[in-house]
């Protein structure tokens, strides 16, 4: 095991405000070894700048630090500012995060970098002058440059003045604090080329501290995800980023553009909101939140080998999973095989699509995943409990189905108030005034007018889209955690499919529930999904992330399908 | 343009007040010689100085004259308006550069600290001293530094630039007994202008101490002197110096009132005494001469200002 240059313990800090306190990093550890380098990931506000600077011991007085830092095995909290002094560049340096602000402006930049060379080495003048521009050179910034003040160079230009002035007196230790925002495509890469370089040729201990998940991936080996002032997740890089397990990190992934090159851009439903004390820091936005979560903080725990979550329940759950499902039809004699073997996993608040041609078993593997059919071998499982029947499409917070024709799914003779209010109805479930509300409730969320006159509208005197989306909201005030949509748009013209899947992506982003979306329209799959699977003659042949299969598909047939859309 | 509208205001305003240098100066101070003029003398005097005119006649030899670089002669003293302002002028621009010397640099220090240890008991103290003292007026304070200073313990003459009739062994004697005398005139402009330069150096180094520049600097471990000095106070300094040009111009305007009730022998004593003779070529000299002085001193402030930031020059291309 390597030494650890720099270990950070149960450091938190709050800023003290006139009325009340402000938790901005609450109880983080982590260290750094010698030639590593360690990510910090999360929102605007999430705590990473106010970690990297109370390391630095930089912050305001105003800010109540408490926890360990140490320097190899030197505490350095609690030092003065003097005994600071000979740590601060020398041992531990930053490249501050680019603004105008943060370089003198009335200095001009080689003075910047020189004036560190003559506090802290005992370099002559002529010496310290030759070694900013060797510094400068390094970096890839012409020496010459030195001599105007910051405001004359472009933002990438003063990164690297940064950058070299950060490393103007070798350090062991480097914090850099999102070391490419409001740069162009060109100078971010070439500034992420160079951090690296010098990580790997100085040996430096890195933090690196951004919102960006390129520049994370890039440069970081091990990567702990912030909310609100927590880590909430911690991980090798690599595999945070493939498979999340903290809904706030999947909410992350999911909002990078660069991640997901098909798929509409969702970000976390809800803001940062202050959290108390006794409750998990997530719970406002999350969309798997119990009971427990407002009651219980959650601590920070290995879930597998490398891997940390803070969450009650131990990351992403799982809420179905089918194994080993079989399914055969006899027709004619023959048998028709609809599911062979089809091994499916649908996790709480994402949305995954099960693609393939007609007559692939699709509609076959959803409706048994719902309880309707019963497959002939293999187990489905909600939650941990077997489903069978209708068991857990008869309750709230269960399994609804939204099918593909909405002119017989629905009963057209009931008006639309009815045929929403039917499954509260035949299940008695509330009182008479609690099920009008959530009527409509439901009928807001699908964007219906809610006033008597529609509501007493026979459903056969409903356009298309309107019927779907009567159908979708009769699904809704069951609440449920799971909704199978089996092809629920092809009937509808593409505008209209536009405005009820947009609806249902929006209301699935914001109720927080996970869907199985059913389609042969891989495009479409493709906009909305999180991840895919691909069926063919009844068997499951691939599946991953859509940007995954849709970029890089394995098998000849997902090829095929591909490229056909293409 | 600005020039063209000053001389302009500068040619009306003497000759919008009642009266005229002859039929007034029956209205003398006391301790003058009263002179009256029968109307013969006063219409012969009148065409001498060409006030016989019509205004607009008047107006362009004014301006012919200007151009010549004469600014003529005074109508009471008959003497030279140039050689006149030239005696005042020295006394002035002492007290005048004594008292922006002083309260630029007792206000910066103050403000710095001020803003240095922020919120503590030393800054509040300076904060509401300095508030109290800037809302006195000038005049005031020099009347009661002169009825306790001078006047009640006689720690300081009661009038003049020099002891009269006084005979001097050494030059040092002498500038002993100026600086005595510029004492308490100086001390009244200070005191008038140190409010302003406090607050505005102890806001500009506020403003300066929350830049993210501030922390890059401590961050770097550098000294504590280099800190507040070559980054802090080069930064906060910028707006502090501009300001100092920019109220030289309200300075003479002080030490116009601060001359009148020391009796102190400058440009602002002078400059009462044409007003109340009506004497417009030497009022005419004298608001040309400030007005001159001012606008200089604009352009000496950008000029200086360009030189100390150089964010400014890269605006401008």
């Amino acid at each position: 095991m390597k030494k650890s240059v720099l270990k950070v313990e149960n450091l938190s800090v709050h800023y003290k405000t006139d009325s009340d306190q402000v938790l901005a990093v609450e109880s983080v550890s982590f260290s750094l070894e010698e030639g590593s380098c360690l990510g910090i990931i999360g929102e605007s506000g999430s705590g990473k700048t106010s970690a990297a600077m109370a390391i630095m011991g930089l912050l305001s007085k105003k800010a109540e630090i408490s926890g360990q830092v140490c320097y190899y095995d030197r505490e350095l909290d609690g030092l003065s500012e003097q005994e600071w002094q000979q740590y601060r560049w020398k041992k531990i340096a930053m490249v501050f995060q680019n603004g105008l602000d943060v370089l003198n402006p009335v200095l001009t930049v080689q003075e910047q970098i020189y004036e560190c060379l003559r506090r802290h080495t005992k370099l002559s003048k002529q010496e310290a002058k030759d070694r900013v521009a060797g510094l400068l050179e390094m970096t890839g910034l012409d020496p010459d440059w030195g001599k105007n003040y910051p405001h004359q160079l472009s933002g990438g230009m003063r990164q690297r003045v940064l950058i070299a002035m950060a490393l103007s007196c070798d350090p062991e230790v480097l914090l850099v604090d999102e070391p490419t925002s409001a740069l162009d495509a060109v100078a971010k890469d070439e500034i992420i080329t160079l951090l690296a370089k010098l990580n790997k040729e100085r040996r430096l201990a890195m933090l690196v501290v951004s919102h960006e998940i390129p520049v994370i991936m890039k440069l970081t080996s091990k990567v702990a995800v912030m909310y609100a002032g927590h880590i909430v997740e911690e991980g090798i890089t690599k595999d945070v980023i493939k498979n999340p397990q903290h809904p706030y990190t999947r909410g992350l992934l999911y909002s990078a553009p660069s991640l997901n090159p098909y798929r509409d851009l969702w970000g976390i439903p809800g803001e940062t909101g202050v959290s108390k004390k006794e409750q998990c820091c997530f719970y406002g936005r999350c969309n798997q939140k119990l009971e427990l979560c407002r009651t219980k903080a959650p601590l920070l725990e290995y879930v597998w080998v490398e891997r940390k979550v803070a969450c009650n329940q131990g990351g992403i759950v799982t809420l179905l999973q089918g194994q080993g499902i079989c399914k055969n039809y006899e027709f004619k004699g023959e048998t028709v095989k609809a599911c062979a073997n089809c091994e499916i996993k649908i996790r709480s608040g994402e949305i995954v699509a099960l693609i393939g041609e007609s007559g692939s078993g699709k509609t076959t593997l959803a409706s048994i995943l719902a309880g309707i059919s019963l497959a002939d071998e293999g187990e489905v499982r909600f939650l941990g409990d077997r489903v069978q029947g209708n068991n857990f499409t008869s309750r709230i917070k269960g399994i609804q189905m939204v099918f593909q024709d909405p002119f017989s799914a629905v009963n057209e003779h009931l008006t639309v108030g009815q045929a929403v209010r039917e499954p509260l109805d035949i299940l008695r479930l509330g009182s008479k005034e609690e099920r009008r509300m959530a009527v409509l409730k439901a009928l807001q969320d699908v964007q219906l007018p809610r006033d008597e006159l529609f509501l007493d509208r026979r459903c056969h005197r409903l356009s298309g889209g309107q019927r779907q989306r009567v159908a979708i909201a009769r699904s809704l005030v069951m609440e449920p955690k799971l909704l199978i949509a089996d092809e629920i748009s092809s009937m509808l013209d593409s505008s209209t499919q536009a405005n009820v899947l947009r609806l249902l992506k929006g209301l699935q982003n914001s109720l927080g529930f996970s869907m199985l979306y059913v389609t042969h329209d891989l495009a479409l799959a493709r906009k909305i999904a999180d991840r895919v699977y691909v069926m063919q003659k009844g068997r499951i042949i691939e599946h991953g992330t859509i940007a995954d299969v849709f970029s890089s598909p394995k098998e000849k047939y997902t090829c095929k399908l591909v490229q056909m859309m293409i | 343009m600005t020039f063209l509208l000053i001389i302009t205001l500068n040619f009306m305003i003497p000759r919008l007040m009642p009266g005229d240098p002859f039929t007034f100066l029956s209205a003398e101070e006391e301790g003058q010689v009263f002179i009256s003029y029968s109307q013969e003398q006063i219409d012969k005097y009148k065409a001498y100085y060409g006030l016989d005119k019509p205004l607009p006649v008047q107006y362009g030899n004014y301006l012919v004259n200007l151009c010549r670089g004469d600014i003529g002669y005074s109508i009471y003293y008959n003497v030279s308006v140039l050689e006149m302002i030239g005696k005042r002028l020295l006394w002035t621009v002492g007290i005048v550069l004594g008292a922006i010397l002083i309260s630029t640099a007792a206000g910066t220090v103050m403000g710095c600290f001020s803003a240095w240890y922020r919120d503590s008991l030393l800054d509040k103290l300076l904060y509401f001293l300095m508030i109290t003292i800037s809302e006195i007026p000038a005049f005031l304070v020099g009347i009661l530094l002169l009825f306790i200073l001078a006047g009640q313990f006689g720690w300081f003459p009661l009038f003049g630039g020099m002891s009269s009739f006084a005979q001097y062994d050494t030059s040092l004697e002498r500038a002993k007994d100026i600086l005595h005398h510029a004492f308490l005139p100086v001390l009244t402009l200070s005191l008038t202008r140190v409010g302003g330069f406090y607050l505005l150096s102890r806001n500009s180094m506020l403003e300066v101490l929350a830049k993210d520049y501030m922390r890059t600097a401590r961050a770097k471990g550098l000294a504590r002197v280099r800190i507040i000095f070559r980054h802090a106070l080069k930064n906060a300094l910028l707006p502090v110096i501009t300001r100092v040009f920019l109220s030289l111009g309200a300075m003479f305007g002080g030490a116009v009132l601060v001359e009148n009730v020391f009796s102190y022998p400058g440009l602002g004593r002078l400059m009462r005494e044409a007003v109340m003779l009506r004497d417009y070529v030497l009022i005419q000299g004298i608001f040309l001469f400030v007005a001159i002085l001012v606008l200089t001193m604009n352009l000496l402030a950008d000029t200086v200002y360009k030189k100390l930031d150089p964010r400014v020059n890269y605006y401008d291309g």
